[in-house]
């Protein structure tokens, strides 16, 4: 729609929102007084409004990403019973600065991709956003700087101060039939149209905090500097509560938990935000810390804002708010003073990308929080410590998942979980997992038994593209638990219809003792097929254990391989193991002559949500769970934080 | 039907304000009492059983007599939770071990001749864990409510509960409270263990600790705050003895 302007007196724009407020259509928010501090709060009358407000301690994304908010209830006592929860009133936020506005547009970005965050798209359609121009600058804010202090876009209307009256800029029909249905409003004469640009070419002036870069070259200033003892120095001090992130207005990571209620009969899922700051955030289920030190944390908050979603959406994710300067008590937190000392650092050509593109086909669902009913159809013990089970979809659809992609298993009440999915893809609505007791959703899990229900979203991630490993020699090497996903590619190449597509193939396989091995049947199998060699290795075998095969680490196998018929460049060598894994085995790879273009490898990552949202599975820009978990490794090298 | 766990209560030194919390469930007592029997618990019942799956203690323990009788409690108890600050990490009885026990009690009896009577015969006052092993820890003074079903519920579900190891500012952050620094005041949230919801700050009051320093006063971080804000080391120092005299950062474990 094409922007009009028009005028509401003052007298009548209180009129107009206690109309509204009488109304009750709506629920109105807006800025009110909070102590010397401002806060997005429920009006209850007119008078409370303070438009002129420098910043409030939160932004407004509360009311489109709660703090708290329930995902679905579960029934514990029914087998399967799920109700998505959400009842929100259509609301109208009142006061929006143009800096929260250009922040909310960027987490649409995000939350609004084909994936999109369904509870986050409801609020958005159900909200009006009545914006306003800046009035009082905070002492902290920089958002000059990041021309973010202005904005045409992103509101349903906004308001400038023009004395008396306000100036109102009507930027969508929802903003337009409001104003028609509530308000007493002129057209705007050209004079003060006039004046509305001079009102806002005069807010720059009177920002005294400045970022010294231009935020199109934040990106490379971090690039340059993400190895500099400037990191260190700064997070010394910091006190890791992620107050940075919970006020920040473009931070958007949640965390996930079941909550049962007292009579263990019904729960709920509630989603909390998150922060990357502390120390839990990359925590996967093996205990694995994957920034463990606070300056990684401290880095990861700078290069998410100024490098990796510049790169992956176009955009500097720091609206120069200076939420984060005020919140931070020893004062280390703000991208103002960040960018401006790092510019003096100088920098350097080509440092380097934290990024990379990796087509992801992702359809577009109803929700990607409510999970699928399955019932347990077969539980079977595979190891000592491992048990399969086999899935199906009560809605007897097939999974459709391609080898290497996972699924979240829901056990409600326990949580949800990542697994990756054993089987090859099949027609029947049936698939396998291996699940290993590690924390509560697995410790359920393994003692659940056919008939029993769980839920089921996916399949999830980028998995191996089959038909681009066509007519070439293929060479898999899993360790311990990477065997999971290894299988379903595996089973997939081996199988009777499939062979002829793939030359020779090589299986090595290395567990931690002889009876963590996975799948012995299926190596039995393997081993039938033509042209396919399988070698086996345990890292340890006690006195009293059965183990006929090679003791060693999985490198030992290497020289095992049948080097004379091997050509390597037409070779694509597969590698899913434990982190620790990857550095060694890929060495041998190179020392056979694979170049790194054929490699392939899967990561292990916090992968809560599935979707790229929740941020935990983060290595530097790539969200594992949905550009992963499988890359090439040539592309995922680059990345810092992927074998470190 | 699986029969119901069998719990009972039991308190030492304490003010019983962690039992109450239970008490005052109200209508969710019902609630509890469906999942669980309840066979002992003093502050609101007549009945005794030493007949018990699961123990939920009170309070620290202050004397040999205390010892014997936690001892046997645990003898009994599948399950040992700790109820509040003064059971998880000793709390506010630990104050007294500043001084050595015959001087503290001097200075409470004076010269009333108390020797040989086993209730005044005290030793360094302890946590819970310093004695016997404790499986499940719900901090706080006084614990909060919420997290004491959410506990419970836990060992009735066999899970792990999901207690916060971050500090209260990420709840008080989400409160949107103006920070108690900014208002002058001292506050320990930054360096304490989350999980209450920041109630202390939340109703204008600092944190004063309660559920466990999840940060040494010692580090490099809090130096700086406390030098930003004009505030001497010596102030944390005396705060932290409240709850938290004599001890570190609480473990991932608790």
């Amino acid at each position: 729609m094409k922007q009009t302007i028009k005028t509401i007196t003052k007298k009548d724009f209180l009129i107009f929102i206690n109309t509204l407020l009488k109304d009750k259509t709506y629920e109105i928010v807006g800025v009110k007084a909070k102590g010397k501090r401002f806060v997005f709060d429920i009006l209850n009358s007119a008078d409370e409004l303070r438009l002129d407000y420098d910043v409030t301690i939160l932004p407004p994304k509360k009311y489109f990403l709660p703090q708290y908010e329930s995902l679905m209830k579960f029934s514990l006592e029914k087998p399967f019973e799920v109700k998505e929860t959400m009842e929100d009133r259509p609301r109208i936020i009142i006061g929006m600065h143009p800096y929260d506005i250009i922040a909310l547009q960027q987490t649409d970005t995000q939350y609004l991709d084909p994936q999109k965050d369904d509870f986050y798209k409801k609020r958005r359609d159900n909200t009006l956003i009545i914006g306003v121009d800046i009035q009082n600058v905070s002492e902290r804010s920089f958002a000059a700087s990041m021309k973010t202090h202005v904005t045409d876009t992103g509101f349903d209307v906004l308001l400038t101060n023009l004395g008396t009256t306000y100036a109102v800029t009507v930027g969508t029909e929802k903003g337009s039939s409001l104003l028609k249905k509530y308000a007493t409003t002129k057209e705007a004469t050209s004079a003060e149209i006039k004046k509305i640009k001079e009102v806002r070419d005069n807010i720059a002036k009177k920002y005294k905090k400045k970022v010294k870069v231009d935020k199109k070259d934040w990106p490379s200033i971090l690039a340059a500097n993400y190895v500099n003892s400037f990191w260190e120095e700064r997070s010394d001090v910091c006190m890791e509560c992620s107050s940075c992130t919970m006020v920040c207005p473009t931070c958007f990571c949640y965390d996930v938990h079941d909550q049962v209620s007292l009579n263990l009969k019904d729960g709920q899922r509630i989603r909390t935000w998150d922060g990357c700051m502390l120390r839990g955030f990359t925590k996967v289920g093996s205990g694995e810390i994957f920034r463990e030190e606070p300056k990684e944390r401290y880095r990861h908050r700078f290069y998410r804002k100024g490098n990796y979603l510049p790169q992956r959406f176009g955009f500097v994710a720091c609206v120069g708010c200076g939420r984060c300067g005020i919140a931070c008590l020893p004062d280390i937190a703000d991208p103002c003073d960040v960018m401006n000392e790092l510019a003096s650092f100088g920098q350097e050509e080509d440092a380097g990308r934290f990024f990379i593109t990796q087509k992801t086909d992702v359809a577009e669902k109803e929700t990607i929080h409510v999970p699928r009913s399955a019932t347990i159809k077969r539980a079977e013990k595979r190891s000592e410590i491992d048990t399969l089970f086999e899935i199906e979809l009560d809605d007897q659809k097939p999974l459709g998942h391609a080898p290497g992609q996972f699924v979240e298993v829901s056990v409600f009440g326990y949580g949800e979980a990542p697994f990756g999915v054993s089987s090859p893809p099949s027609d029947t609505p049936s698939f396998e997992i291996v699940v290993r007791k590690i924390g509560n959703v697995t410790s359920k899990l393994i003692l659940m038994k056919p008939g029993d229900k769980v839920g089921i979203r996916g399949p999830l991630g980028t998995g191996f593209d089959v038909k681009a490993l066509e007519g070439k020699n293929l060479l898999f090497t899993s360790g311990g638990t990477g065997m999971v996903p290894m299988r379903s590619l595996i089973n997939y190449a081996t199988d009777k219809k499939n062979r002829g597509k793939f030359k020779d193939i090589t299986i090595l396989y290395g567990a931690k003792r002889p009876k963590e091995i996975l799948f012995m049947d299926d190596v039995e199998q393997w081993k039938k097929v033509q042209n396919v060699q399988c070698e086996l290795t345990v890292d340890k075998c006690e006195a009293n254990e059965c183990w006929g095969g090679c003791v060693g680490l999985i490198t030992t196998l290497f020289p095992k391989v049948r080097m004379d018929k091997f050509d390597s460049k037409n070779t694509i060598a597969v590698v899913i193991g434990p982190p620790v894994m990857y550095k060694f085995v890929i060495q041998c790879l190179r020392t056979m002559g694979i170049p790194e273009e054929n490699i392939l490898v899967s990561l292990e990552r916090q992968m809560k949500c599935g979707v790229g949202k929740c941020g935990h599975c983060q290595i530097n820009g790539v969200y594992v769970c949905k550009e992963g978990p499988v890359f090439n490794y040539k592309q995922i090298k680059a990345l810092p934080e992927a074998f470190e | 039907m699986k029969p119901k766990p069998r719990v009972a209560v039991f308190d030492f030194a304490d003010c019983e304000g962690c039992e109450l919390e239970i008490a005052d469930l109200e209508e969710e007592i019902l609630d509890l009492i469906e999942i669980v029997d309840i066979v002992s618990f003093r502050e609101v019942m007549k009945e005794h059983s030493d007949n018990y799956d699961i123990a939920i203690v009170e309070g620290s323990i202050m004397r040999p007599m205390d010892e014997r009788r936690l001892r046997s409690i645990r003898s009994k108890a599948k399950i040992l939770v700790a109820l509040g600050a003064c059971a998880t990490m000793g709390g506010v009885n630990k104050i007294r071990n500043q001084w050595m026990p015959d001087e503290v009690i001097k200075s409470v009896y004076g010269d009333a001749n108390v020797k040989g009577n086993e209730l005044f015969d005290v030793f360094q006052t302890k946590a819970l864990k310093e004695v016997v092993p404790v499986d499940y820890y719900i901090h706080g003074c006084p614990i909060d409510r919420d997290e004491f079903k959410q506990v419970i519920t836990a060992i009735a579900l066999g899970k792990k509960p999901e207690i916060p190891v971050y500090p209260v500012c990420v709840e008080c952050k989400k409160n949107e409270n103006i920070c108690q620094f900014e208002l002058g005041t001292f506050c320990l949230g930054p360096i304490t263990r989350a999980g209450c919801k920041a109630i202390c700050p939340t109703h204008n009051s600092p944190c004063e600790g309660c559920r466990g320093l999840i940060k040494k006063a010692e580090t490099d971080c809090v130096k700086e705050v406390l030098e930003r804000y004009k505030l001497s080391y010596e102030d944390i120092r005396r705060r932290c003895t409240m709850y938290n005299y004599g001890r570190k950062e609480c473990s991932y474990d608790e």
